[in-house]
């Protein structure tokens, strides 16, 4: 019993990680233009294609392949925001909304279109999934390790520019307000363009160690996780990466234990993200961590 | 004549009806009332499996069935309004996503669905001893759709549409004007639910099979891109949107076109609607005959006023 509960433990964190390297770029996004980008988990999914692309056809070893993916999705997350979210901004939400739900629609059947709608292997890229036994029944995957390492750079990353950078303070500035940032000088549709980048990088990050480790991608195969990641960026506060960490944390650890413990429920366990998402934004609408958001 | 009721035809005509109705229902809700909604295949479930559940498991006559199953959707949407009291807009939009997550999960999990088995030999409701099929259907969904329109028109040219447009242009501006905006947003929640109900439950009695996998999230984004396209807060616009996007892949398929492999239909299909959304949104965002609100207009004024100045604006 302790020792399922261990094992739980440790695959929640793994899960939890994945949520944070997916949900900082949403919670970025918000902070910055207050927008649900619905695009999101698109993005997750574009990134395990290029690594699968750099790997089969431009011969890349994983690592490379891994960086690969984040340039696309880097690119990708920045074409979306030139062209499907730049030129609604100003108008009711409910556009941009339906803007990010058609760029979603569009690119998940066009990838149906490139490389079928069936699951298929992650290639070999001379990583082999390895299985190390921490205590006799509690086991630990070498692909779970990258999984923590991608999340604890991602976070160390995201911390050095945000701090540290000229662009980061920006970033920060236009997160406080907007408009003030851009009187300030501040070139905010650059600021909103290196937030995408940024945020599209880590998701496709988490889109690669996803396929590496489930040894599977398919098109639709970001819906689930890009809306999971808005359940995590609400439990822990909009706009707030703190918060987006803790909550990530939490809902990977509660889906894991709910995975070993409860069976026979009447919702499965992708649900539960959804219901702790309505608890919180009818309870505590402003999450763990956020500010009193004005609008919600 | 022959030809005309093709069963097949005939199918395509129902299935038709049942997306403006479901149109119709989205229509209301997001539209009128203003309330986004991204979960409306949920309410669609619901009827349908409502329908089901009281024929197969418990026999009720298919006609009674399909009146109570829109009184069960009535409740059922007027309590998965609740949420819209506290949250708004975008917040809103991944409420209701999630709700219609929940609830298709409670389909294809719960004993009283069938779970992923689905449930199935749905009897067609019949009259006088002769069971609706094909033609009989027709008309039955016919003169449902035709009562439908008539009962939205009348709804919306009332002082409950008044209500639901006040509320959608400026809430608070609404409350003070003594408009009760909690009834009239959880009142647009339950009917527009109860449309959807309708529509699943004809549908339900039409396909005689239903399973928890058509009620998915795609059909939501797919009838919110109907009703986008047409125009919110039109019952014209989402009649033509539903008519455009749902008749425009037919086309392919009935003339049997030989530029594109027919086995992915469905995916240009989405890809097109996909498309349509962002093109709308960008160069249209009132849809063809839209009619939604002034607000619109006077953030379009702000817009074009600061991009002379470098472009931006929260």
């Amino acid at each position: 019993m302790q020792d399922v509960l261990a094992q739980q433990l440790v695959n929640g964190v793994t899960l939890g990680f994945l949520y944070v390297l997916i949900a900082v770029g949403l919670t970025m996004v918000y902070g910055v233009l207050k927008l649900l980008h619905f695009a999101h988990g698109v993005i997750y999914m574009v990134g395990a294609f290029a690594a699968m692309v750099g790997i089969l056809y431009l011969k890349m070893n994983f690592f490379v392949a891994m960086l690969f993916a984040m340039a696309v999705a880097a690119g990708a997350g920045m074409l979306i925001e030139k062209y499907a979210y730049r030129p609604l901004r100003g108008v009711h939400p409910i556009t941009t909304l339906i803007s990010g739900i058609g760029v979603a629609i569009f690119l998940e059947n066009l990838f149906q279109i490139l490389f079928s709608s069936e699951p298929q292997a992650f290639p070999e890229a001379g990583i082999e999934v390895s299985i190390m036994q921490l205590t006799e029944s509690i086991s630990l995957t070498n692909v779970k390790l990258y999984i923590i390492a991608a999340g604890l750079l991602g976070l160390a990353f995201l911390y050095f520019f945000l701090k540290f950078t000229k662009m980061g303070i920006a970033t920060q500035a236009a997160a406080q307000d907007l408009r003030a940032a851009s009187l300030m000088g501040v070139n905010v549709n650059r600021v909103v363009s290196v937030t995408f980048m940024i945020g599209s990088a880590l998701a496709a990050a988490a889109g690669v160690l996803v396929a590496l480790n489930f040894n599977s991608l398919f098109p639709t195969m970001g819906s689930i996780p890009g809306l999971k990641a808005f359940c995590v960026v609400v439990l822990g506060g909009l706009g707030s990466i703190p918060g987006t960490v803790v909550g990530g944390l939490i809902l990977g650890i509660i889906e894991s234990l709910s995975d070993g413990f409860l069976t026979g429920m009447i919702i499965d366990k992708d649900a539960i993200a959804f219901v702790i998402l309505i608890a919180i934004l009818l309870v505590k609408p402003s999450g763990l961590f956020g500010q009193n958001v004005e609008k919600v | 004549m022959d030809a005309i009721l093709n069963p097949y035809y005939v199918d395509i005509v129902i299935f038709w009806i049942i997306y403006i109705l479901l149109g119709l229902g989205l229509n209301l809700i997001t539209g009128y009332a203003g309330q986004v909604s991204l979960g409306h295949a949920a309410f669609f479930g619901i009827g349908a499996y409502s329908s089901a559940i009281l024929t197969v498991t418990y026999g009720v006559n298919p006609w009674i069935s399909m009146i109570v199953s829109i009184g069960i959707t009535f409740v059922v949407s007027a309590v998965l309004g609740l949420p819209s009291l506290r949250v708004r807009e975008d917040f809103l939009a991944i409420t209701t996503l999630g709700l219609g997550l929940i609830v298709q999960s409670f389909f294809k999990n719960a004993a009283i669905t069938g779970g992923a088995f689905g449930i199935d030999s749905i009897p067609a409701p019949s009259i006088f001893g002769i069971e609706l099929k094909n033609a009989g259907y027709l008309i039955l969904s016919t003169v449902v759709m035709l009562l439908a329109i008539y009962a939205l028109k009348k709804m919306t040219g009332s002082r409950i549409g008044r209500a639901w447009r006040t509320i959608r242009e400026d809430e608070t501006m609404a409350q003070a004007m003594g408009i009760h905006t909690t009834y009239y947003k959880v009142l647009a929640f339950a009917i527009g639910g109860a449309y959807a109900g309708l529509a699943g439950s004809l549908f339900a009695h039409k396909v005689s099979f239903i399973s928890a996998e058509s009620f998915g999230f795609s059909v939501s984004a797919t009838v919110l891109s109907m009703v986008v396209l047409g125009g919110l807060g039109s019952i014209r616009g989402t009649i033509f949107g539903v008519t455009l996007l749902y008749f425009l892949p037919e086309i392919f398929r009935i003339f049997e076109f030989d530029l594109i492999d027919p086995k992915y239909l469905d995916i240009y299909k989405m890809m097109l609607y996909g498309l349509l959304m962002v093109l709308v949104m960008r160069f249209k965002p009132k849809g063809l005959f839209g009619n939604f609100g002034i607000k619109r207009s006077q953030f379009r004024f702000f817009r074009k006023a600061k991009a002379k100045e470098g472009g931006h604006v929260a």
